[in-house]
């Protein structure tokens, strides 16, 4: 069962961390098709927010298709997000891992490779786009 | 949506001090209220008014569906937790299981029991030898099992440490969620129960300067951010809750009534605690301007 | 709210229990003690016919400790009201615990009501019981003394330390509703109680009704029957005065001796015949207004119902204010 946490100093509205944490267990695998997400109780008690925060979470995710609630039974995985498979999530993690301690072995902090990261992404779309 | 508290101009008047002046607030059912101002703001008075320990001087209050009286139907549906957690010292939970159950027609003692092994608090041991959180915990679960339909709560995370206070929101989300409950609890950090509430009311010198849905208050306003110039036309068109000058700079928490079209200013969510402290400094420097501006008490629009 | 009152004072019951149980247990065995003295005192008197005098005062029927603590009996009517009475709803208020209680289903009304009902009548039962045994026990002194009436006995005997404990029990909880803490209103129960009973034994009891007066040959004192209550007395002349208090000696009680009859003062020994005959001729009489024994049981009655009525506007008011005020 995947467990969330929501950041309360976060910029992400909680009911937004919910939505991403449960999209990306679902990209890395954590989650699979026919898994139960958490109820709402559980994860009230567990993140404290309020419960609204996680039904409008769980009600987006049924929007996009993601999960679905049965009655008298609770919410369940219904389809992936489109993406890669798990694995690919993974080979990259790893991929990207080794190449952090590249970074950091050159001397760039946290900064700097967040920054380098932003930096090639925006470069990249504008690259899509020409 | 029926609103379990309504309030209209409620004033309590001590011999010199006037504690609540003029208070109309409305709290939708189910919601979690936040209940924030600074000490002294009139949080308690308003809580006990609402529970029916004190009497209004002024006005009236509607609580579900009737004023606050002795009445022991009245009193079954409310809940009141004040702030120095009062419970018999010498007594155990298990006595205040059974004044419980003797004083009340709907009592769930079991939920008690369970709720306090769950927290491996004693049932056995006087209220006055366990720990403030643990006392606010047994207090909390007391409260509960009355199965009250509102449920008002004094600063009840003022004494508590970090862990014990997110228990504590944890039980009391946990209580919320089945949206038969309403919620009042008040504190003087936002910080603290903003995720938790989804309704917030504000009393800045003993009045009610906001009072809404979370949500409806974080869509309704905006930081703006420019480089210093007149703010006339962003007064006309919105409300300017707050107003921060520099030297190069100005900053503007603003109550949206449309989008803003100048281009020259950044607009940006505002947080909560951004409003609410926006809302309170405005009795300090007199800072709001506009068509809604509230009514300012000596600093007009001087800068 | 029964079940929350007797789970309050349970300890407290069983205490008092305790502390009768041992006071009853001594006057039990000092009682039987005393009424055998006497019996055997009246039995030896029959025997030589001498029982019309009284039956010598020097008799001692039992321990004079004990006898004092008899006396002290007369507070058993205010300890309930002082520790149970005054410290139930102030102390509530002092901790905030009536935030707690008066938050549960049940009216302020009710909650006081269930409550002082209780008290006031294990404060009635313990005074009662106390009264009972005291008055029991008091049977062979009374005979001998004949001071029922008087205010040493009078006041821990029979009914009206009943009437004393529910008035002691209404103030302690009147002055805490009102003084709202547990210490002052422990004082002002305390200091109120003290007062009342002063003022009503000591003077207002004395004029229930119309006291009787009989005047007498100074000669021949007059002693009225059984226990009676003295008003006042003296010695009153021919024109309605008492004697002048002049020079010469202070004579009999404290009463002057009027000039005339000085010389008949006794040089030596205490025969006052002749000074009294002398005044007698001049025309002074002997007076005493009392209350005879027969109005015993009125005087009780009276005096229990004035206490009872005491309790009744103090618990009114204490309603009223759990009423009025906030909590």
């Amino acid at each position: 069962m995947i467990r969330f946490r929501v950041d309360g100093r976060s910029a992400v509205p909680p009911y937004l961390q919910i939505v991403q944490q449960v999209r990306q267990a679902l990209r890395m695998g954590v989650l699979a098709v026919g898994d139960q997400l958490p109820s709402v109780r559980e994860v009230v008690a567990a993140t404290v927010v309020n419960a609204n925060t996680v039904l409008k979470a769980y009600r987006d995710l049924e929007r996009e298709g993601l999960v679905e609630a049965r009655a008298g039974q609770g919410t369940f995985v219904r389809a992936r997000p489109p993406g890669p498979p798990p694995g690919t999530h993974s080979r990259l993690g790893r991929a990207l891992a080794v190449w952090v301690r590249q970074a950091r072995a050159a001397g760039l902090d946290d900064e700097a490779i967040e920054s380098l990261l932003r930096v090639t992404l925006q470069a990249s779309a504008q690259e899509d786009i020409a | 949506m029926t609103a379990v508290i309504e309030t209209s101009g409620l004033t309590k008047r001590y011999r010199r001090v006037t504690a609540l002046s003029d208070c109309t607030v409305s709290v939708p059912q189910g919601r979690i209220s936040a209940l924030v101002g600074s000490n002294g703001a009139g949080k308690t008075t308003l809580l006990r008014l609402l529970a029916g320990l004190a009497a209004p001087t002024a006005g009236r209050a509607v609580v579900l569906g009737g004023e606050p009286r002795q009445d022991p139907a009245y009193l079954a549906e409310i809940g009141f937790l004040a702030q120095e957690i009062p419970l018999y010292r010498r007594r155990t939970a298990q006595d205040h299981i059974g004044i419980g159950a003797h004083l009340n027609p709907r009592w769930d003692g079991e939920s008690v029991r369970a709720r306090l092994a769950g927290l491996k608090i004693p049932l056995d041991r006087p209220v006055g030898t366990l720990s403030g959180g643990q006392r606010a915990q047994v207090a909390l679960a007391l409260t509960l099992a009355k199965r009250p339909g509102l449920l008002l709560l004094d600063e009840p995370l003022a004494a508590l440490d970090p862990l014990a206070r997110r228990n504590f929101l944890g039980a009391l989300a946990e209580a919320g969620a089945g949206g038969g409950l309403t919620i009042v609890l008040s504190s003087h950090l936002i910080a603290d129960i903003e995720r938790v509430c989804d309704h917030l009311i504000l009393l800045a010198e003993s009045r009610a300067t906001l009072c809404d849905d979370v949500e409806t208050l974080l869509a309704e306003h905006r930081v703006l951010t420019g480089p210093r110039k007149d703010t006339t036309a962003i007064a006309r068109a919105h409300t300017i809750v707050r107003e921060d000058t520099t030297a190069r700079q100005t900053t503007l928490l603003v109550k949206l009534n449309g989008p803003v079209i100048d281009p020259a200013w950044v607009v940006e969510e505002a947080n909560l605690e951004e409003i609410v402290l926006g809302y309170m400094s405005q009795d300090d420097a007199g800072y709001g301007t506009g068509p809604e501006a509230a009514p300012l008490s000596a600093v007009g629009g001087d800068r | 709210m029964t079940w929350v009152t007797w789970q309050q004072y349970r300890y407290q019951a069983a205490l008092a229990a305790a502390l009768f149980a041992a006071l009853a247990v001594l006057l039990l065995l000092t009682g039987l003690h005393a009424a055998w003295v006497w019996h055997s005192a009246l039995a030896g008197c029959a025997k030589d016919n001498s029982c019309a005098s009284p039956v010598g005062s020097t008799l001692s029927l039992g321990s004079p400790t004990v006898a004092a603590l008899v006396v002290m009996t007369s507070a058993v009517p205010l300890l309930p009201g002082l520790f149970w009475g005054a410290p139930t709803v102030a102390g509530e208020l002092e901790t905030g615990t009536n935030q707690f209680a008066w938050t549960q289903s049940i009216t302020r009304r009710h909650w006081l009501a269930v409550r002082s009902g209780w008290l006031l009548l294990a404060a009635a039962v313990l005074a009662g019981a106390v009264s009972a045994i005291v008055t029991w026990w008091s049977g062979p002194y009374n005979a001998l003394t004949a001071d029922a009436f008087q205010v040493n006995r009078f006041d821990i005997t029979d009914i009206v330390p009943v009437g004393y404990a529910i008035f002691a029990m209404a103030l302690g909880i009147c002055a805490g509703a009102l003084l709202r803490r547990t210490l002052p209103a422990l004082a002002v129960t305390l200091a109120g109680f003290g007062a009342v009973r002063a003022l009503i034994a000591l003077w207002l009891r004395l004029h229930y009704l119309t006291p009787v007066t009989v005047h007498y040959k100074l000669t021949a004192p007059f002693t009225p029957a059984g226990s009676y209550l003295a008003v006042s007395q003296g010695v009153i002349g021919a024109n309605g005065n008492p004697p002048a208090s002049g020079t010469g000696a202070v004579g009999v009680d404290g009463v002057p001796v009027p000039a005339a009859c000085q010389q008949f003062m006794p040089k030596a020994g205490i025969n006052l015949q002749p000074v009294l005959s002398c005044m007698t001729a001049h025309g002074y009489r002997g007076y005493l207004t009392y209350q005879p024994a027969s109005r015993f049981w009125a005087f009780q009655g009276i005096e229990t119902g004035i206490f009872v009525a005491l309790a009744a506007v103090l618990l009114g008011v204490t309603f009223w204010v759990l009423r009025r005020r906030d909590a």
